[in-house]
């Protein structure tokens, strides 16, 4: 489980995220907002490419405000930027392949599971990442994220970018993944209504300031635009 | 015939440092502008080992090319976690801070008078510049070789996330910040071998061979022949050094009073071929290495190997 308790984050001296309190555990957590409002900061933060500047951020109940980024998969954490997230110069095959040394599955069967979540990857695995589409490097980085078969899967806005037909293609693989793995992951997104249909629960950013945090079932749209426009 | 044979063995020393280079900038993206330190630590401290100290050729080269090793490492932890400017520069610089050393510390380098008298090894037979010519080819067709097993490594397609996005690479649990400070420490020590084996073939050392053009030599010969193919910096060193300093310096029959020109007309051909190549082929003569799908029968099923 991730807990962060009164967290500031951000970039060198500027914090960006201020006081952000939450927990997150075997669910699908939505993290909403605007642009700027925050969301990217938070993952990479739970990811630990960006500094905890105050506060707390445990995972598991240990301390990993000062855990550096390349030990945050051996602790099951996987996280997908929302740009750059492909290695273009690798193939399809050795960008899933570099993700695929955390977990005791063989890395064999958790190919077999990403080429069935998305055979067209299966398709163009001897391809250039940077010959993919938007769409499959989206699936590429998603499948890699899963070949390092983590606890906590982080998206950042992976529809960001996508044709309306593949980014429900998207979310449907995320709600699988969540429901066939019990992974629990955190969706940072734009796209509030796809969003909603498969979050269990909902917080909103704006400006780096967490505004709502809510089980979906007690949400409305209403509320989500409001604390848009606080 | 000697001078051939010196400058076909100094050709094989460009080809060894632009392979080098490669691994450095071409797989893990680190912009090494100091290549002629590297190399220049490991010629001096040869020359200073093995004519002061009495110490066996080849195992003067193994302490030098240490040295070389060591400056390497210390520069990576200080720098190598910067930006790729601050990187090109400091490098520059330590290449800048050897060169003036070695010519103010005359009790040990013998400064701008020289250093010498450095001999071939293999005793008193004959040919044995030759002999030395055909040790350093087999070095460096054992450094191409590697470095083509690095690229189809492991670790080579971790240089290559990390050249391409060292945050991403990180977050998939790579020390990219250690993995870079040892190729490049690793690679600045092999540097510094060629250096070593440069000694012999100088014979006397003087300070103007530690001048940058050596680094830009190398440089221009791995754009022109392709920074991410592994035959790149062979294919630019051919080009650029065969073609130039062997081919026309030496056998095109230019009359006596235009031959001042050649070096002249040299570096205008190795500037217009460069626009050329930068405009119309900017991955260099060769390209990138393309990604391949190995065919194991692991990976018949789509396997690849562990990374």
């Amino acid at each position: 489980m991730f807990e962060a308790r009164n967290m500031c984050s951000g970039y060198g001296e500027m914090a960006v995220l201020k006081d952000i309190s939450f927990s997150v555990k075997d669910e699908i957590f939505a993290v909403l907002g605007a642009n700027g409002a925050g969301k990217t900061t938070l993952l990479k933060t739970l990811a630990r490419l960006l500094p905890v500047q105050s506060g707390d951020l445990t995972l598991d109940g240990s301390d990993v405000s000062a855990t550096p980024a390349y030990s945050m998969p051996g602790a099951g954490v996987a996280y997908v930027p929302q740009e750059g997230n492909v290695f273009p110069d690798l193939s399809v095959l050795e960008n899933l392949s570099i993700g695929g040394r955390t977990g005791h599955r063989s890395k064999a069967e958790k190919l077999d599971e990403v080429f069935a979540l998305f055979p067209r990857l299966k398709e163009r695995r001897s391809q250039a990442a940077g010959s993919l589409s938007g769409g499959e490097g989206q699936m590429l980085a998603v499948g890699r994220a899963l070949m390092q078969d983590p606890q906590v899967l982080l998206l950042d806005e992976p529809s960001a970018g996508l044709s309306p037909l593949f980014v429900d293609t998207l979310f449907t693989s995320i709600a699988d993944t969540r429901r066939d793995r019990g992974l629990t992951i955190v969706l940072a997104e734009q796209n509030a209504v796809k969003t909603l249909e498969i979050a269990d629960r909902v917080m909103v950013l704006s400006l780096g300031e967490m505004h709502l945090l809510r089980d979906r079932a007690d949400l409305s749209m209403s509320d989500i635009t409001a604390a848009y426009h606080i | 015939m000697d001078y051939l044979i010196f400058s076909f063995s100094l050709m094989l020393v460009y080809i060894g440092l632009a392979q080098l280079l490669h691994i450095q900038f071409g797989m893990a993206g680190i912009p090494n502008f100091g290549v002629v330190g590297f190399w220049g630590l490991g010629l001096y401290g040869t020359g200073v080992l093995y004519l002061t100290y009495d110490v066996p050729l080849f195992i003067a080269i193994a302490m030098a090319s240490l040295l070389s090793a060591a400056a390497g490492y210390v520069l990576a932890l200080l720098v190598l976690q910067r930006s790729g400017q601050a990187v090109l520069a400091a490098t520059l610089a330590l290449s800048a801070i050897i060169a003036t050393l070695i010519v103010s510390e005359k009790d040990i380098t013998g400064g701008v008078q020289g250093l010498g008298t450095i001999k071939f090894p293999f005793g008193d037979m004959d040919g044995r510049n030759i002999v030395f010519m055909v040790f350093i080819l087999i070095v460096v067709i054992a450094l191409v070789w590697l470095s083509a097993k690095l690229r189809d490594s492991r670790m080579g397609r971790q240089l290559v996330a990390i050249r391409d996005n060292e945050e991403l690479a990180a977050s998939l649990g790579k020390n990219t910040a250690s993995t870079k400070r040892w190729v490049f420490a690793v690679t600045c020590g092999m540097m510094g071998v060629l250096g070593g084996m440069s000694a012999p073939l100088h014979q006397f050392l003087v300070p103007y061979q530690l001048a940058p053009s050596l680094t830009f030599a190398v440089w221009i010969a791995l754009v022109l022949g392709g920074k991410g193919h592994n035959l790149g910096a062979t294919v630019g060193v051919f080009v650029t050094f065969g073609l130039f300093d062997i081919l026309i310096e030496t056998y095109a029959p230019v009359p006596a009073e235009q031959a001042i020109l050649l070096p002249n007309f040299k570096l205008f051909c190795y500037g217009l071929v460069l626009i050329m190549i930068i405009m119309f082929r900017p991955r260099g003569m060769l390209g990138e290495d393309k990604p391949r799908v190995r065919a194991r029968p692991a990976q018949a099923q789509g396997v690849p190997r562990e990374t």
